[in-house]
């Protein structure tokens, strides 16, 4: 077509069939989840939070009630950094104009859907530390395996997490068999309202989230 | 030249390479491919963070700190360790390469192995690299006994069984949520499943993160006076050897895996390995904590491993030698000085100690998750009599600095000493005014040195060690050891202020004045009057 010619018009009598930009964006971020398995890592976290909540009837002595929280949150935090990995890569990160919003908004509807599947598990039971310990830690766990995402591919993001559980239960640890370790930068081990553990954890979110948004997970060539 | 002359040219030879030959050129390919190197640092940092350190600030002692090890390389490998192998093992559904391989010469199970071999051999490097650092350390700073290799071969042979775990899991459920979950799900099993355990008898000892009596800790004074029993070492590594079998065994049983002679082999391995991994759990369900502190198991236990150590004790000469295991040798001069004093009033004394010598203690394991703690045998044995003691660090309390273990071997061991010398310490009045006199005098010598305690106040007790008196107590609370109570005397009462009187006495005259009456006092024939 070049500048000359006119453009076909639509025949009269007939219903533009376009999607509007509403359903537009819409199916973008339908496509955009499907490509990224966010179903999958949706029931995951719901895996996360029935086994919490089965986890929870039963009797654990402090140590235990302290850990078990800290478990399924990492794992809630490991399902969303699997999201990260694009089956798509450079011709996606080329076209996509919306791709950092899409990231983005996937991120924090997981991390949201995750603190909130996990908070509602521990509703009725015994959840130590509660609801905030709960947004703190997976929020910082997440900010983690975005970081990790970026870093190692999206594939291997979870290694930040998961190796972050083992720190964070040494942490919990630590209370009973001393020195304790006071630093904020473990932050499972800080009470649920100390304002330390919880400006670490979200700086690290925060980071996470920014350089995620910004660069996306380093997706290695073949994965 | 003719046909029948010309030089018979050989045929030129296909080339061949043996199967071993093949299998490691396999192998050298996966090594350089598996994600396991690149996670080696960060398992180093883990370990240094959580293990290193807690095990570098336990006493320089083999048996808490091979065990400590055991567990904190444990849960810093598994994680890593069975993410990476289920990484590894979705690696041909990730790259849609499945169909490419499926057409080539090797059979599949053999092309499992290979990754799996790779990612166990990058692990065993690292691991057995951190256990060189914490064996060269302990090594240079132990003073008695060797390395215990059993706990570095369960946590070796515990590498293996997570690279199958988890190459089971990436192999039957090659997804991208597999690694991750798989990787958090043996954390929790590991770490969360020692809840379970109640007392020394139960099946989930089986799990090799049981180091040691899960209730007893891993306690100084353990295996330095009897040797280190490895029956439930042994139980692990055939658990472990077993679940490794069953579960690569299990990943050649499908059609696809190989021909028919391979799929023989893997049934069997399977079946040996369940086998294997059942009598372990089994083995480790009889196994109970034996008086020296171990987990003896009847089928696995050797009678010989129950005679004490022979070993020569380190002493310090004193106004009555203290000696101790030469695996505490770096106590020897805090605890001599802490005893100088209380020895210093009782040496010379008739049916005074002649020596004072560090003991086995022997531990009972109580109702649910108490363990007793006690002095093995008589405070006061043999002629000429020696008193008989236990270190704070022989109980399983709270980490000690070694001027806080003098402080307390002051505080608990001296009273004992000076109560086996006197004699009953709810005795008559007398006994128990020179008793109190002797302790004030053993913690303030400069004469005329104004101590209250333990005249201050009428209700407090001194504590000192006794013979099986008070010793069981809960795991984990404050206060180790068995406890000794000394009545003190009440103030304003007639006691008190004999016990004061003699207590600002000279040393040389309580001395002179305990040689002539001690066997009196003792007997109960001396009253307060008598008392200088």
């Amino acid at each position: 077509m070049t500048a000359g010619t006119r453009a076909p018009t639509a025949a009269p009598g007939r219903r533009d069939r376009r999607p509007g930009t509403a359903r537009m964006a819409l199916l973008l971020l339908r496509r955009h989840a499907a490509s990224r398995r966010v179903p999958a890592a949706l029931a995951a976290i719901a895996a996360c939070a029935v086994a919490l909540r089965i986890a929870l009837i039963a009797h654990w002595d402090a140590y235990g009630a302290l850990q078990l929280p800290l478990v399924f949150e990492t794992g809630a935090a490991a399902a969303i950094v699997v999201t990260t990995a694009s089956p798509l890569g450079d011709p996606e990160r080329v076209a996509g104009r919306w791709l950092p919003f899409l990231r983005l908004a996937t991120a924090l509807a997981l991390t949201a859907a995750a603190v909130g599947a996990l908070a509602a598990a521990g509703t009725g039971g015994h959840l130590a530390g509660g609801t905030l310990d709960v947004l703190r830690n997976t929020a910082g766990l997440t900010g983690l395996g975005l970081l990790c995402a970026a870093a190692a591919g999206g594939g291997l993001g979870w290694t930040g997490p998961a190796c972050y559980l083992l720190a964070g239960v040494y942490g919990l640890y630590t209370q009973w068999h001393g020195p304790a370790l006071t630093t904020p930068w473990i932050w499972p081990a800080r009470p649920p309202h100390d304002l330390g553990g919880a400006l670490c954890a979200g700086l690290v979110a925060a980071a996470g989230l920014a350089v995620f948004t910004m660069r996306g997970a380093r997706d290695p060539a073949g994965e | 030249m003719t046909a029948a002359s010309a030089p018979v040219r050989a045929r030129p030879r296909p080339v061949t390479r043996g199967p071993g030959r093949s299998a490691a050129r396999l192998l050298l390919l996966e090594l350089r491919h598996s994600p396991m190197p690149w996670l080696l640092p960060l398992v180093a940092a883990l370990f240094w963070a959580t293990t290193y350190r807690k095990v570098m600030a336990l006493p320089p002692q083999w048996y808490p700190r091979a065990g400590t090890m055991q567990i904190g390389a444990l849960l810093a490998f598994a994680s890593p360790v069975i993410g990476a192998a289920a990484w590894t093992a979705a690696r041909d559904r990730r790259r849609h390469t499945g169909h490419l391989v499926a057409v080539t010469a090797r059979p599949r199970w053999t092309r499992l192995l290979a990754p799996w071999a790779a990612t166990t051999c990058w692990a065993l490097a690292g691991y057995l690299a951190c256990v060189a650092v914490v064996y060269g350390q302990t090594a240079g700073q132990a003073t008695g006994g060797g390395p215990l290799w059993w706990p570095v071969i369960v946590g070796a042979a515990s590498l293996p069984a997570f690279a199958a775990l988890g190459f089971a899991a990436g192999t039957l459920l090659p997804g991208r949520l597999t690694a991750p979950l798989a990787a958090i799900a043996i954390f929790f099993v590991l770490a969360l499943s020692t809840e379970l355990i109640v007392g020394s008898r139960s099946y989930w000892s089986v799990s090799p993160i049981v180091a040691y009596p899960w209730d007893n800790g891993p306690n100084a004074g353990v295996a330095t006076f009897y040797p280190y029993l490895p029956d439930l070492s042994i139980a692990h590594v055939l658990f472990l050897a077993g679940l490794t079998a069953a579960v690569l065994g299990a990943l050649g049983l499908s059609p696809d895996a190989g021909g028919r002679w391979l799929r023989r082999a893997a049934a069997a391995s399977t079946a040996a390995g369940l086998l294997a991994a059942g009598t372990a759990t089994v083995l480790a369900g009889t196994g109970r904590m034996d008086a020296h502190g171990m987990i003896a198991i009847p089928a696995l236990h050797d009678a010989a491993s129950d005679r004490p150590l022979r070993y020569t004790p380190v002493c310090r000469q004193a106004p009555v030698p203290v000696c101790l295991n030469p695996a505490y040798a770096e106590y020897l001069p805090a605890v001599a000085g802490a005893l100088r004093p209380v020895l210093s009033e009782i040496a010379g004394l008739p049916g005074a100690p002649a020596r004072i010598s560090q003991a086995a203690a022997t531990y009972q394991q109580g109702t649910g998750n108490e363990v007793g703690i006690f002095l093995a045998g008589r405070v006061l044995a043999g002629q000429p009599p020696v008193y008989r003691l236990l270190l704070p660090d022989q109980f399983d309390g709270p980490q000690l600095t070694t001027a806080e273990l003098a402080a307390q071997v002051r505080s608990s061991t001296g009273p004992g000493i000076l109560a086996s010398v006197v004699g009953d310490p709810a005795g008559s009045a007398a006994q128990q005014a020179v008793l109190a006199a002797l302790i004030t005098a053993a913690r303030c010598p400069a004469p005329g040195g104004d101590c209250p305690v333990p005249f201050a106040d009428p209700r407090q007790t001194t504590r000192g060690t006794g013979p099986r008196r008070g010793g069981a107590r809960r795991a984990g609370s404050p206060e180790p050891g068995p406890t000794l109570d000394i009545p003190a005397v009440r103030p304003g009462t007639p006691a008190y202020a004999a016990a004061r009187r003699f207590a600002t006495l000279p040393a040389p005259a309580r001395h002179a004045w305990l040689v002539r009456h001690l066997a009196a006092l003792r007997a109960g024939q001396i009253t307060l009057r008598q008392l200088p």
